[in-house]
């Protein structure tokens, strides 16, 4: 059977975006590594080269990450929207398992276009940034060879985690039934159900320990600065038991969120509509909120860290000196390298909201045909994006100032000899940013779909298939 | 003066009416040149067979579509020339759907799905409304499943719903198209008793576009379309007459 792609493009704008960011984050680590190795004062040291690498492949992993959980989604719903092409064919004879291995199959050749992409547009945008850089004197010329074999690792990395996630975003195609092909059934998997509650079990398991790794290196912290590792690591295992329990979390948050929209019948819809399906709008919130609470942790503790270091500089002009124009500039780069998972996440749900809204094309010509008026449809488009994205926003910011502080407390609280309490420090700018780029996200998501909404005549809602 | 629809007991009329799809040599007229009234408070059954153009006429009959030549009243109000926001507000307030399938909104309870027409309007039911809406309840049954969400009915109790939602509002008239299609025969003939109380005890005007000769046997005038043009316009007839009348039309055809 030919292969239908062109509904898998937003898994290969999600892998060619990993893979560009992958590659290019370890040709500028080379980069880097590079012109230290030239510079006479540091040059005798690898520790700088090995502390760069290190970094970057956190970055990496974490890009990754966000790409796989955005692509298991994205096939999901690639998987949603053929249902009835799926079921037709099991209908006249083929089995599930080949019809999964076909979509599986697909995310392997759209992860190896990915990141045949990702080489090429990371590499050139390296040698953007070094020519910017190199012009602008902030990096002498350096001897660096493109041809830099460690950026195949990120490439194989896409290749694997956009096959994998395609192979476990399919799953759904296991429960199409042939019958869904002649009918309009719409039942709920109860296997489904019972290995979800497993899964939230483990969930539970993992954020209560978590918790209790936090809550046991803030108290470690306060005489001994190790205390960050065991809160490190309560917090990776809280984390993902968060990510993990997405479907119990998110749906509360998003009937929260919903309400705050009014009780006009274009909000509530809007509101039920966020909510319909747990399942996917947790996968559709989870990979923005993971954004946002890796940029919120991370500013939140880097403020912390610069109030003491403030307040230090007050006591000590002459030994601090200069030192809060170094802090704002790696405050800046990670911040940004953090959010580049957030802009994949964004991709997803840009991707996903305008999907759900295609699938709906007959219950919107119902809301036409009963009295809805296009401007009503818009509206309720939007508050349902907006739902999302605030949604997935808060839960990161809360989740981010939770875990920004504990990591202060532990990092700082024992760091001048006495045990104090570190006063959480707020980052506005970056409070401000990510409510700004919440807002923007919003529109852009809505976009589409609600232009869609608005062509869709009553006249489909009558039509019997 | 001029002779509006209501002077003549009719609730909604339709005059040279045409529609044509495409262009040129590969042009598809659906409605040729029709012309009717529905009378107000009757049960009017449009029958046909498959692309007879009774669907289309419904569209174009309740705002939904425009039509190529010819025009279209509501109750007094010529429609013909009306844009969508005017349409809308029309639909809304004076006209009332039952379809096949996929009536109800899924992700509001039986309530919510009731109440939609007047919360697009802005307003509460007024007194006197909400006594109609909870007789409503009352005789088609549903007093009990006010909370429960469409999915948690079948395909009965989802079409007393969608009639309770289209004569809440006590609109003009009442378009049915296929309302008992996914239905079983018991259930079917359950939901066109409604219809036909509706119609005689409560004086609701329903327009019910079927090619099930059991279900027009319910109304009390059937109008039969072929090819575009009203062929024949009956009373009320038995569902043997339906089918012998519809049999020659195939053969004659």
């Amino acid at each position: 059977m030919r292969t239908r792609m062109k509904d898998q493009w937003p898994t290969l704008l999600v892998a060619a975006l990993a893979g560009t960011f992958g590659v290019l984050l370890l040709h500028v680590t080379g980069l880097l590594a590079a012109a230290i190795r030239a510079d006479d004062v540091t040059g005798e040291s690898d520790t700088v080269a090995l502390m760069l690498g290190f970094v970057a492949t956190v970055f990496v992993v974490i890009a990754v990450y966000v790409s796989a959980i955005v692509t298991s989604n994205t096939v999901a719903t690639v998987v949603a929207g053929r249902t009835r092409t799926i079921a037709l064919l099991r209908l006249i004879g083929s089995s599930a398992r080949a019809q999964r291995a076909q979509i599986a199959k697909e995310g392997l050749v759209v992860g190896i276009a990915g990141a045949a992409i990702g080489v090429l547009a990371g590499t050139g945008a390296a040698f953007g940034v070094e020519q910017f850089a190199v012009a602008n004197r902030m990096l002498p010329p350096t001897e660096y060879d493109y041809l830099n074999p460690a950026v195949v690792l990120p490439a194989i990395a896409v290749v694997l985690t956009t096959w994998l996630a395609s192979w476990v975003g399919s799953r759904r195609v296991l429960r199409v039934r042939p019958i869904e092909a002649i009918s309009n059934s719409n039942a709920q998997d109860r296997e489904e159900l019972g290995r979800r509650r497993g899964r939230n079990v483990t969930a539970i398991v993992l954020v209560a320990i978590g918790i209790g790794l936090l809550v046991t290196g803030v108290v470690v912290g306060l005489t001994d600065p190790m205390g960050v590792l065991i809160g490190l690591a309560g917090g990776i295992l809280s984390f993902t038991g968060v990510v993990l329990g997405a479907d119990v979390v998110m749906p509360p948050v998003l009937r929260l969120v919903g309400r705050l929209f009014g009780r006009s019948p274009a909000a509530r819809l809007a509101a039920e509509n966020a909510v319909r399906n747990p399942e996917r709008s947790s996968r559709m919130t989870i990979g923005l909120v993971i954004g946002v609470t890796l940029v919120t942790t991370f500013s939140v503790t880097m403020e912390s860290y610069r109030a003491m270091l403030l307040a230090a500089q007050e006591a000590q002009p002459e030994v601090y000196a200069g030192i809060d124009d170094m802090l704002n500039a790696t405050i800046a780069v990670f911040t940004v390298l953090i959010g580049f998972s957030a802009l994949i996440a964004a991709i997803g749900m840009v991707n996903t909201l305008s999907l759900s809204v295609m699938q709906r094309t007959r219950e919107l010509g119902l809301l036409r045909a009963l009295g809805f008026d296009r401007g009503q449809l818009r509206r309720m488009i939007v508050v349902e994006s907006a739902a999302l994205t605030v949604a997935a926003t808060l839960t990161g910011l809360v989740l981010g100032f939770g875990y920004g502080w504990a990591g202060a407390q532990a990092l700082l609280g024992g760091a001048q000899g006495d045990p104090v309490f570190v006063m959480p420090g707020v980052p506005w700018v970056m409070v401000g940013v990510l409510i700004v780029a919440a807002g923007v996200l919003t529109l852009v998501a809505s976009i589409a779909p609600a232009r869609r909404a608005m062509r869709v005549s009553p006249v489909v809602a009558l039509a019997v298939d | 003066m001029q002779i509006q629809p209501s002077d003549l007991g009719l609730i909604a009329r339709v005059a040279g009416l045409a529609k044509r799809y495409g262009h040129g040599a590969g042009a598809v007229t659906a409605l040729d040149d029709v012309s009717l009234g529905l009378r107000r408070g009757e049960f009017t059954a449009i029958m046909g067979p498959s692309g007879s153009g009774k669907s289309t006429l419904m569209h174009i009959m309740a705002g939904l579509d425009s039509p190529t030549a010819g025009r279209v009243w509501l109750g007094d109000t010529d429609i013909t020339e009306l844009g969508d926001a005017a349409l809308t507000v029309l639909r809304r307030r004076r006209i009332g759907f039952i379809f096949q399938s996929f009536n109800l909104v899924p992700t509001l309870d039986v309530r919510g799905n009731v109440m939609l027409p007047f919360e697009l309007d802005g307003r509460r039911p007024t007194q006197d409304e909400q006594a109609w809406i909870d007789e409503l309840f009352d005789t088609l049954g549903l007093g009990g499943r006010l909370t429960h969400r469409p999915h948690e009915l079948s395909g009965g109790q989802q079409q007393r719903v969608a009639i309770a939602r289209a004569l809440a509002t006590r609109p003009d008239l009442v378009f049915a198209d296929e309302p008992t299609g996914n239905l079983d025969s018991r259930t079917g003939r359950e939901v066109l008793g409604l219809l036909a109380v509706a119609s005689a005890r409560y004086g609701q005007s329903i327009a019910m576009v079927t090619h099930d000769p059991v279900a027009a046997s319910h109304a009390d005038r059937i109008l039969f379309l072929a090819d575009g043009k009203i062929v024949r316009d009956a009373g009320r007839s038995t569902p043997e007459e339906i089918s012998a009348f519809m049999l020659s039309m195939e053969l004659a055809a």
